[in-house]
């Protein structure tokens, strides 16, 4: 390999590493860095606590709502996203929780999906919720859809889905685009109560206004160590906070810096 | 059926819309920075510079992308700059065909030596990646079937290096993956044409420099029309736009109104 | 072994991708264009399949139940004819495939797409309260990006759209910026969780 590797150096003249690229690389393994430290590096009687999140705390009252009132829950992770994405991967964490509750209450749970590989997986981490709760016999494969990949044809069939199903409550959580609004108007007509979360900044102005509760951006991605009090999880939540003080640090300098001497570059790249 | 606020609230919106649109008044509009910016870029180009454009939208948002994509095209082929069409969602494909072919002939363009298409990808960021290593390996073909190498205005096109800026009309967060993608990654200038709750979206990336330029809505295809001396269904549809614009303005003020004095007559009893 | 196999390839692929990133030589590039195009392009293919196959299953279940059989055999009826008129005419301009796109579905899309404006009136008029402060200041930029957006901003007063372009790009903007880069770095940690391992549920397994 070694020899593979002076080969294609000498053969093609160009180097491997690009140094166009190197601040992206420090700031990438300082980042890296950060996370694998805080999440294995601290102390074994530490434990961290995140703050309330609303609307977190709400998915208790609205698994139990539809266990009273007799009727489903809906949940759809929106069609912007894919499975490689991140924001589908932390909707997953908080679909394996409600999935858990969902079966610990007997209570029927509808993911309709745009994507054939969001609902494979997502027919797993559900299933593998009610195998853990030993309830595997109530799981229903056929509550995990594939409805259209097209985004008005998906947002027209979970539409749909809410209207005939009337679920009590909705849970909109993932990568939303111009269906979000679509969504959650249906969700409010029929009286259900919603809970949304996106890193689409521009479709939480549209969950602000019509969901009851809305976690915005970073919060869904804390919401796997949250519902699970995970510490590893919530270390590297932890790490994130440290990576945002580290930010505001640099933006503050860079903003003295650039009011102060206008002409400088080196803050920029 | 029960008719409730919401009914009489969207009956309302329905007749604004369609009066509006019965009666052919031409508003004006002032044109915007950013439109002006959009215009200057393409209008500086040197002429038979080539720009990509990347029709990355889905056929329900039509009526707002269509103006966008005439008015833009139509300045690019009247600056006589080289053209490549390509769609990363799949029903850009067949419209995006149709538009370039339309405006095309509008301007005696010939197909394959002014403008070609290339038709439609799957898996936009893995297009986006390797169209920056070779767009002849992403699309061997065009979207009529024809070798790449066939094409007399593709020779010499090898990656985004040959490419002068590529224009994304879409309705949807796609630009986003072409400005970090292709601009970030490989220096393609990025652009966008884009529908109109997407602007705030790419606001950052336009005000950081990492998007060059970028047009939005009915306005913006209304203004770019204007700007170009070119009459299109922007400048007619801002009557209609206006109106809807009033009534929600009316709709919020009424809401308002109703919550006050329920808050007042709340505070009576 | 089940979840270790699927999580050393997830970690594997994660590291290559990450670190042809930063390389500029042909052999890392040519890596970075297999993982990307032909390895994506190759799952892709397979997860229609997949979806296709789920749909056609989910729908004829339904129908067998007779739960929603008008909207099922609807469907049914779309994914059957659609293949089959791409496959017999084409897909080119003025083929059956294109006229069944262009007639039907580019209108049924706008339709759903066209209720927006209808869903925003209504969310106008029962969520825009002036409740507080906070809100109250949200309604105003409201009223003032909805005036600037269409026409009577300019006739009312030629500064409201240069007011409503500074909530756009000032304070907007920046809150909009504070949001992304927490999302940023949710996502970086997320990626990081799932590379190394700590993070599973992706997997069907808890935590």
């Amino acid at each position: 390999m070694p020899l593979l590797v002076l080969v294609n150096i000498i053969a093609t003249g160009t180097p491997w590493f690009d140094t166009g690229k190197l601040p992206i690389l420090i700031a990438a393994i300082i980042a890296i860095g950060i996370v694998l430290i805080a999440t294995y590096h601290r102390r074994s009687r530490e434990r961290f606590q995140l703050r309330k999140i609303a609307g977190l705390e709400a998915v208790e009252e609205a698994i139990g709502r539809a266990t009273e009132m007799a009727r489903p829950l809906l949940y759809t992770p929106g069609w912007g996203g894919d499975i490689q994405r991140p924001t589908t991967i932390a909707s997953m964490n908080i679909l394996s929780h409600v999935a858990a509750r969902a079966a610990r209450y007997d209570c029927q749970l509808v993911y309709p999906t745009h994507d054939p590989v969001i609902m494979s997986v997502a027919q797993e981490v559900v299933k593998e919720s009610y195998v853990q709760e030993g309830l595997a016999d109530r799981f229903n494969e056929d509550n995990i859809r594939y409805v259209s990949s097209s985004q008005f044809g998906y947002a027209a069939a979970v539409e749909g889905l809410i209207t005939r199903l009337e679920p009590a409550s909705i849970f909109l959580l993932g990568t939303f685009e111009a269906e979000s609004l679509i969504m959650a108007e249906t969700g409010n007509f029929v009286g259900a109560i919603q809970i949304a979360g996106t890193d689409s900044t521009i479709q939480l102005s549209f969950f602000i206004v019509a969901c009851d509760y809305t976690l915005i951006g970073e919060e869904l991605f804390a919401a796997s160590g949250y519902l699970s009090g995970d510490q590893s999880i919530l270390a590297s939540v932890r790490a994130q906070d440290m990576m945002k003080l580290i930010i505001m640090v640099l933006l503050l300098i860079a903003v003295i810096w650039a009011s102060f001497a206008p002409d400088s570059t080196w803050w920029r790249f | 059926m029960r008719l409730e606020s919401r009914h009489w609230v969207f009956l309302g919106l329905f007749l604004v819309i369609l009066l509006s649109m019965l009666l052919q008044i031409d508003l004006g509009v002032k044109v915007s920075q950013d439109t002006q910016r959009m215009h200057d870029y393409i209008e500086n180009l040197p002429p038979g510079s080539v720009l990509m454009l990347s029709f990355d939208h889905e056929a329900s948002s039509l009526p707002e992308i269509r103006p966008l994509a005439l008015a833009v095209l139509r300045h690019a082929f009247a600056n006589g700059h080289k053209l490549i069409g390509v769609a990363l969602l799949a029903e850009g494909t067949g419209i995006g065909y149709r538009l370039m072919e339309q405006v095309g002939k509008e301007y005696g363009k010939v197909y394959g030596e002014d403008y070609a298409f290339l038709g439609f990808k799957p898996q936009y960021i893995a297009a986006m990646l390797s169209m920056g290593e070779s767009i002849r390996q992403t699309f061997p073909e065009d979207y009529l079937g024809r070798p790449y190498d066939d094409l007399p205005m593709l020779a010499g096109i090898t990656n985004y290096e040959q490419v002068d800026g590529v224009i994304s009309i879409a309705d949807g967060s796609l630009t986003t993956h072409w400005v970090e993608y292709a601009g970030n990654q490989y220096g393609v200038r990025v652009s966008a044409a884009v529908a109109a709750a997407m602007v705030t979206t790419y606001d950052p990336y336009l005000a950081s420099g990492q998007m060059h330029a970028m047009i939005g809505g009915l306005r913006g295809a209304a203004e770019y029309e204007q700007l170009i001396h070119r009459g299109g269904s922007g400048l007619r549809g801002m009557l209609a736009q206006t109106a809807a614009h009033v009534y929600v303005i009316l709709m919020i003020i009424a809401g308002n109104v109703v919550y006050f004095l329920n808050r007042k007559k709340g505070r009576k009893r | 072994m089940r979840r270790r196999i699927p999580q050393l390839i997830c970690g594997l692929f994660g590291l290559v991708v990450f670190l042809c990133y930063f390389s500029s030589h042909p052999t890392a590039r040519s890596i970075y264009l297999t993982v990307t195009l032909d390895y994506w392009q190759i799952i892709f293919a397979f997860t229609l399949i997949v979806g296709a196959i789920s749909f056609v299953r989910v729908n004829l279940r339904g129908i067998e139940r007779g739960e929603d059989r008008s909207y099922r055999i609807a469907s049914l009826v779309g994914v059957i004819t659609m293949p089959l008129l791409a496959l017999i005419w084409g897909l080119k301009g003025g083929s059956p495939f294109m006229w069944v796109f262009e007639n039907i579905q580019v209108p049924m899309q706008s339709t759903v797409f066209a209720l927006l404006a209808f869903f925003v009136a209504s969310a106008s008029y029962r969520g825009f309260r002036a409740r507080s402060m906070q809100a109250a200041i949200l309604l105003g930029a409201a009223l003032l990006m909805l005036i600037a957006r269409s026409t009577i901003g300019d006739m009312l007063w030629a500064r409201i759209p240069e007011a409503a372009e500074w909530v756009r790009t000032t304070p907007a903007m920046s809150a909009r910026r504070a949001i992304l880069i927490g999302i940023g770095l949710g996502s970086l940690t997320t990626s990081v969780r799932v590379l190394i391992g700590i993070e599973r549920t992706w997997l069907g397994g808890e935590k």
